[in-house]
This record gives structure tokens, C-alpha cells and sequence, in this order.
């Protein structure tokens, strides 16, 4: 059996409404191989997305509430510049609704992580190449056109394409996408789908969640969220 | 590296900042000007008082320094001593040319008798003459109501060299009865002596007309001082007068000494004042007792040589002094008629103890209202803390986003501080120059309040009535904002332009800096580089701190919930 690249064990994440505490996530667990990816198909409130912020170590799970290994280390135990480091270099969001920056331009949204992990004089240093694997991303995504334009010139599929460069701008071996296609119509969904398979082709390791089934389905693996619980009942091999 | 660049591009893409920029740079315009013209205000005091009066001063009013002469001679031996200038000061009544008929004004003033020549060296005197000859840089200094142009048209330069070197010896030549030349004691008035002479608005002064032959122009006209002599052997004093040919006015910038100075020689003062060489008679026999009681001076200005300080020349002087004393008393071989010892109403001061009465509380006022205007700052950084909340709280998203791609807390920090710093940075720069640029032209913005032209109150007029135009048309369809601002704005011009009409056409023109009040004829108008950089530096370092908290909060934000921020 391969060693999975990452692997959620027995999460628990509960958050406080006002006085109330709101258990989302109780004993999920997952495990994702390297090169596989992975659709969480669950109902809206089920904690697909909670899970996916576990995973970016944008949130922890509750104390004593399950662990998060990323190639062998558990993500408790970074401290928090390996943190911010994991986030960085390790894994790439995408969202549902795009969330690229208004002030910066096509090119410098996909440049994002780059610059982030970059210090000055290496900026300094690397800024051609790294411009230039940015641009390369945004190209093959059909937006060479688009470089210098604001998100708010472009469209949704656009906006997501940009979305999906970020992610990528540090070629991260993971990538985590909350409905990446919730907010587009079913034929630029399909677009952007396409284009993810086309970076899973190329190896890169994918978790996706969903409540459309459909789209799942272009995963490898399906897993439901019920409950706060992966139910392992129901995972299956999509191919 | 992505600091810098959303730092910049927050700067650039949004009104807000500006609006902080803008906050930033008024809070250090107003502490500038403010502290600019008090310091401004404090220099002219502290020159005008060292120019005036020189470093040291000997002075022993009414009975006058007997031998003042000698004592002159030793102190401007001193290598420490440039020049010394002795005078005779009192207060007299000047009977005005003005006006026409036989009730003439009489005018307070004080009089300083001086050798025109030490007097010049320690003072600079003649350069403060008002009547010059016009040359060509003075020309294009000149307003264009500055009646020393007409001057120059009306009796020519010529003329005017004239009256320069008749001041510098106050002394006129006139004929005599006879028809020969004889010289005339001179005075130079300050110029606002003459209560003909007026205040136009480029701050030149111009004689009223009126007179029969004329205007109401100083300089040869006759003036008569009169004075009571406190030193007098009599009973009863009996006045004294002096009959003086105007032959210039001086124009020291310091609206007291201007408005009731006059320079007499120092013979026709020690005269009047009883303070001449006088041989002693015996009261009981009225026979000449062989004695001559020595001229006095009252004061002596002494300047001191470049590079001395008037405190380290001071302790010099007094040292002189008591050596002149002594000597006089063993040359004599006798206390009469001695110099007084120094601390019983003979005193040496620097000119700064001389002022201090006038200095220190300027001082002190000054300091008073850089402290109050340094307030100033926390506005400043209560401007940049509410404006940075909201930006922050605008940003709430993006802040999410730049976690989720691996941005620290510190990271997010320093955005908002570099954002601050900028903020800050640029606001001191554009407060820098708009507290430069009405600092320059204050004289010329007073000037423009008291008397603002009607242009302008035409112009904003109709402003007022295009914003109330534009308001109406834009709130058509029942939009409130439109009408809120449009009317804002044209009640705002309105008031402006009634004030206009007001200052010009009900009150005639307003005064606000009072040469009378504030001693200066003008508003000083040097910028104070200390206060510059201290403002600007206090500018930057309060809006950092401002930013410090919204950039605090920034990074104490959940990047979860900032990303499913609405």
C-alpha cells in the first residue's frame, strides 16, 4: 500500500456560535496517496470545508481532536513559520469564489504565493524566472491576454483560472479546491474541471469538495462527508 | 516582498488613504505655520533687539555716565569690542507739522540723541533708512502704490542720496537770515511716527495728501521736540525744546520703536536733557569754581567683535567699567562727579537681559503653543486608527487569502504599518509644502483676507449658485445625497462670497494681524526648520502608531472566518 502524502486522522472541529458550541467535524478521517485525487462529496453544512482548512493548516482541529500527517509529520507539529511555510510551498486553495486580491493585476495575483515566499533580495534575484513561470501558468490557461487586467475585468471562469494559477505559482504537490466550480455555469465548470485533469494527468495531487455528485465524479476516489464523518461505506473508486 | 507592493497599491487605488494623506497634511500645516510664525515672531524680537540695542549695554538713565568719552575709548580698545555707540534717551512730546493751521498734532515719542557714525556701526542705522535712492533691485521690491516711487519720479535720486547723507550726520544746511548756509540739527522719526504717514495694502507706506503744497512727506518739514529735564538744579524744571529738520525716517520692522522712536544728535539731546559740559559756578558766590562737570551719556550700545558672545562680553565690560571708575576717581583725586558703582542704577546687561521682560514671555508663549499645537498629533494618529479600522475591516478578505497562500501574522502586520508609515511619510511632505507655501505668502494671504478682492467674491458667488444649480438638477429624481452635498457646498461658497462682500463694502477691510499689538509691521514668514523636521518626524511616527493597532488586528485575524467574510 502506498504512503499516503496526506492523511487526516479522527478530526474533531467544533466552533462557538455565541454560547454554542457547533460540532462540525467528529472523527473524519482520510488518507490521500500522492498523484490521487479525491472528491469530498457532502451536503452543504457537513464540514467539507472546514476539512479542506484542516488540511491547508489554514485551522486546527480541536485539542486532542485528531492529527494531520503531510508526508509522514503531523502539521501540530510545525511551528508557526513551518506553518505559514506548509501553506506556502506544500498546498494551493482554490475557492469557490475566486478571493483574488482587486488591487493587483492578473499577473501579480498569480505571482501571489511566489512573492509571499520570497524575501526581498531574492525577489530581487528571481523575479524573471518566477514572472515568467506565472505567466507560463496563466498562458496555458488561455489568459496570456489577460495580464495586466484587474479581476474585475475578467469573468467568472476567468477569475477561476487566475485562482487555480495561484494555487499552482509554487507548484505545490497539493491542491485543495472548495467547489471550485460553485459559482461558474455548467459549461465553464466543465473548463475549469478539465483543466485540473489535465494537472492531475501531470501529477498533481488533488482534494476537492463538492455537493454535486456529478462533478465528483471526475475524481479518482469519491468520499462522503455524513455527519462530520468520512463514511468510508461509501467511498469508491471512481477509476 | 508583497508588503511593499499592497502597501503601494493600497496607497493608489483608493480614496480613503488620500483622504488620510490629506488629514495628515493639514495636522502638519497647521503646526508648522503656527510654530513658524511664533519662532519667526521670537527671531524677529531677538534681532530686532540685538540689532537695536547692540550685545552689551552700559546704561544709567537720567544722570547720565559722566566721561562717557573715555570710557567709549577704553571699551572699543577691547579686542573683544567692534564698535560703541554712546546716546541720551528720554521721552519728549513732538510737535507735528500737521495740520494744516495753527493746532498742530503733538506726538509722544521717545528720543534717542546718538553720533550718527557709532551709532551706525553698532546698530546698522542707515540701513534702515526708509527715503533711499531707488535702485533697480530695490525698484522690484517695491509695491506699486510704494510712494517712494513717485519719489523717484518727483524730486529724483539725487535727492534722495541727499537725504540719506543728511542723516548720516543729522544735520541739515539751510541759509541764515542773511542768506549764507549754516547747519541745522536733523532727526530721522521712525516712520510711523508721523501718523500721516499709512499703511497701503502691499505694506508699503504712503503719506496721506492734504497738506497745501502737497502730501504729508516727512522729511523737510520742521518738527519741535520738547522735553522736561529731570536733572536740573531748579526748583521748578522748566521745559525744554529743540526745533529739528526732518531729514529721513528709519524703518526697524518693530512696530514700537517705528511708532515712537526719533534719532537727534547727541549734543541737542545732552543739551535738553541737562546732561552737556558744564562749568560749575559757586551757589553762594555764583563765581566759577574752576570745575567743569564732564558730559554724560545715559547709555552705551557696545557691539561686540565677530565671533564673541554677548555673555562672555559682558563680565569684559563690567571689568572695564570698574577700572574707567577707579581711574577716574584717582585722576581726579576726588568722588565728585565720579562714575557711578556698577548696581546702584548703573547697569551692564547683554541685550537678552536688556529684553528679557519682552523676550521671555514670547518664549514662553511659543513654547506654550507648540506643546497645545503637538496635540495635534494624536489627532493625527486618531485619524489614521479609524481610517486604518476601516480599511482593515474592508480588507478582512484579502487578509484571508494572503494567509491561505502563507503570509504571517508579522507579514500582515508590516503591511499596514509600511501603509501607515506611507501614509505619514506623504502626508508630512504635502503638509511640508502647503505650511510652506502659506508661509511664504502669509503677508500676502492677511493681506487678501483684510481686504479680499471682489473678484473673488464674484467668482465664489457664482460657485455657489452652479453647486445649488448642479444639486437641484442631480436630485431630480429624489436622491437626497446630491442634494446634501450640492448644498453643502454652495451654502459653504455663499458664505464666503457674503463674507467677501462684507469685509469689503460694510467693514471696509479688516486688519487681523495688528502691527500694534504684534509689534512687527509684518507677519514673519520663515519657515522654522526645526519645526519642520520635528513635525514631520512627530507626523510619521503617530501615524504608524495609529496604523499599529488596525494592523495588529489585521493579524490577529482568523483566516477561516476572514475568508467566508461577506
Amino acid at each position: 500500500m502506498n504512503e499516503p502524502l496526506l492523511e487526516a486522522r479522527d478530526l474533531h472541529k467544533t466552533y462557538r456560535l455565541g454560547r454554542v458550541d457547533v460540532p462540525v467535524l467528529h472523527g473524519a478521517s482520510l488518507r490521500v496517496v500522492a498523484g490521487e485525487w479525491v472528491a469530498v462529496l457532502g451536503a452543504s453544512g457537513s464540514g467539507k470545508s472546514t476539512l479542506l482548512h484542516l488540511l491547508g493548516n489554514l485551522d486546527q482541529p480541536d485539542r486532542g481532536g485528531g492529527t494531520i500527517h503531510f508526508r509522514g509529520r503531523p502539521l501540530d507539529a510545525l511551528v508557526r513559520w513551518e506553518g505559514d511555510r506548509y501553506r506556502n510551498r506544500s498546498v494551493g486553495f482554490v475557492f469557490q469564489f475566486y478571493h483574488l486580491l482587486p488591487e493587483l493585476t492578473v499577473l501579480e495575483n498569480a505571482m501571489l504565493p511566489a512573492l509571499v515566499g520570497v524575501t526581498r533580495l531574492r525577489w530581487w534575484r528571481e523575479r524573471a524566472a518566477i514572472m515568467r513561470r506565472a505567466q507560463d501558468t496563466l498562458e496555458s490557461f488561455g489568459l496570456g491576454h489577460r495580464l495586466r487586467h484587474r479581476p474585475s475585468e475578467l469573468s467568472g471562469g476567468e477569475r477561476q483560472r487566475v485562482a487555480i494559477a495561484r494555487a499552482l505559482a509554487n507548484s505545490p504537490p497539493v491542491l485543495l479546491a472548495d467547489e471550485p466550480t460553485g459559482n461558474l455555469d455548467a459549461r465553464t465548470g466543465a473548463g475549469i474541471l478539465d483543466l485540473l485533469a489535465d494537472r492531475h494527468r501531470a501529477g498533481l495531487t488533488i482534494v476537492m469538495v463538492t455537493h454535486d455528485l456529478t462533478i465528483a465524479a471526475r475524481a479518482d476516489r469519491v468520499v462522503h462527508l455524513v455527519d462530520g464523518r468520512v463514511d468510508e461505506a461509501s467511498a469508491s473508486a471512481v477509476s | 516582498m508583497y508588503a511593499p507592493l499592497l502597501s503601494n497599491r493600497y496607497l493608489r487605488s483608493r480614496v480613503i488613504p488620500l483622504i488620510a494623506v490629506a488629514a495628515v497634511a493639514l495636522c502638519v500645516a497647521l503646526v508648522i505655520i503656527v510654530v513658524s510664525v511664533m519662532s519667526g515672531f521670537l527671531e524677529m524680537v531677538r534681532q530686532a533687539g540685538r540689532q537695536l540695542n547692540g550685545d552689551v549695554i552700559i546704561s544709567y538713565p537720567i544722570n547720565g555716565i559722566p566721561g562717557y568719552e573715555r570710557l567709549a575709548e577704553r571699551l572699543e580698545a577691547m579686542p573683544e569690542v567692534s564698535a560703541v555707540a554712546p546716546l541720551v534717551d528720554g521721552w519728549g512730546l513732538l510737535r507735528m507739522p500737521y495740520p494744516d493751521g495753527d493746532e498742530k498734532a503733538m506726538e509722544t515719542v521717545q528720543f534717542w540723541a546718538v553720533e550718527p557714525e557709532s551709532f551706525d556701526r553698532v546698530t546698522g542705522f542707515l540701513g534702515t533708512l526708509h527715503w533711499t535712492p531707488v535702485t533697480d533691485g530695490l525698484r522690484r521690491t517695491l509695491g506699486s502704490r510704494d510712494f517712494r516711487r513717485d519719489l523717484e519720479e518727483s524730486i529724483g535720486n539725487d535727492e534722495l542720496a541727499t537725504l540719506v547723507d543728511e542723516a548720516a550726520v543729522l544735520r541739515t544746511m539751510e541759509p541764515d537770515r542773511a542768506g549764507a548756509l549754516v547747519p541745522r540739527p536733523g532727526t530721522v522719526l521712525g516712520l510711523h511716527v508721523s501718523k500721516a504717514n499709512r499703511r497701503q495694502e502691499d505694506g508699503s507706506v504712503r503719506p496721506v495728501t492734504g497738506h497745501r503744497s502737497g502730501s504729508w512727506w516727512m522729511p523737510r518739514f520742521e518738527v519741535i521736540l520738547s522735553t522736561l529735564p529731570p536733572r536740573t538744579n531748579l526748583a521748578s524744571p522748566q521745559a525744554e525744546n529743540v526745533r529739528l529738520r526732518v531729514v529721513n525716517e528709519f524703518r526697524t520692522g518693530l512696530y514700537m520703536i517705528d511708532e515712537t522712536r526719533i534719532i537727534i544728535p547727541l549734543e541737542e539731546g545732552q543739551r535738553i536733557m541737562h546732561l552737556d559740559a558744564q562749568a560749575l559756578v559757586d551757589p553762594v558766590t555764583g563765581q566759577p569754581t574752576g570745575l567743569t562737570e564732564p558730559k554724560r551719556a545715559t547709555q552705551l550700545l557696545i557691539r561686540a567683535a565677530p565671533g564673541i558672545h554677548a555673555d562672555a562680553l559682558k563680565p569684559l565690560v563690567e571689568a572695564t567699567y570698574d577700572a574707567y571708575r577707579e581711574a577716574f576717581i584717582a585722576e581726579r583725586n576726588n568722588a565728585a562727579f565720579a562714575p557711578p558703582t556698577r548696581g546702584v542704577g548703573l547697569v551692564v546687561q547683554t541685550w537678552r537681559e536688556q529684553q528679557a521682560r519682552f523676550i521671555e514671555p514670547v518664549e514662553k508663549e511659543r513654547e506654550l503653543m507648540r506643546t497645545l499645537f503637538s496635540l495635534i498629533y494624536l489627532v493625527t494618529a486618531g485619524l489614521v486608527l479609524a481610517i486604518f479600522w476601516a480599511i482593515v475591516h474592508e480588507k478582512t478578505r484579502d487578509i484571508g487569502v494572503l494567509r491561505s497562500v502563507g503570509a504571517s501574522r508579522a507579514g500582515i502586520c508590516w503591511i499596514f504599518l509600511r501603509y501607515g508609515f506611507q501614509i505619514g511619510v506623504l502626508g508630512a511632505i504635502a503638509g511640508l509644502g502647503l505650511g510652506a507655501l502659506i508661509v511664504r505668502n502669509i503677508n500676502a494671504i492677511h493681506g487678501a483676507m483684510g481686504h479680499p478682492p471682489i473678484w473673488l467674491g464674484v467668482f465664489l458667488g457664482i460657485a455657489a449658485i452652479g453647486s445649488a444649480v448642479i444639486a437641484a438638477w442631480r436630485s431630480r429624481g429624489g436622491a437626497l445625497l446630491p442634494l446634501v452635498l450640492g448644498g453643502t457646498v454652495a451654502l459653504a461658497l455663499g458664505g464666503l462670497a457674503a463674507g467677501v462682500f462684507w469685509v469689503r463694502f460694510v467693514v471696509g477691510g479688516i486688519q487681523i494681524w495688528d502691527p500694534a499689538v504684534y509689534y512687527f509691521s509684518t507677519i514673519p514668514n520663515q519657515l522654522d526648520p526645526v519645526a519642520c523636521i520635528s513635525t514631520m518626524i512627530g507626523a510619521v511616527i503617530f501615524s504608524v502608531l495609529g496604523a499599529f493597532f488596525p494592523a495588529a488586528s489585521a493579524a490577529d485575524i482568523d483566516p477561516v472566518r476572514a475568508l467566508r467574510y461577506e
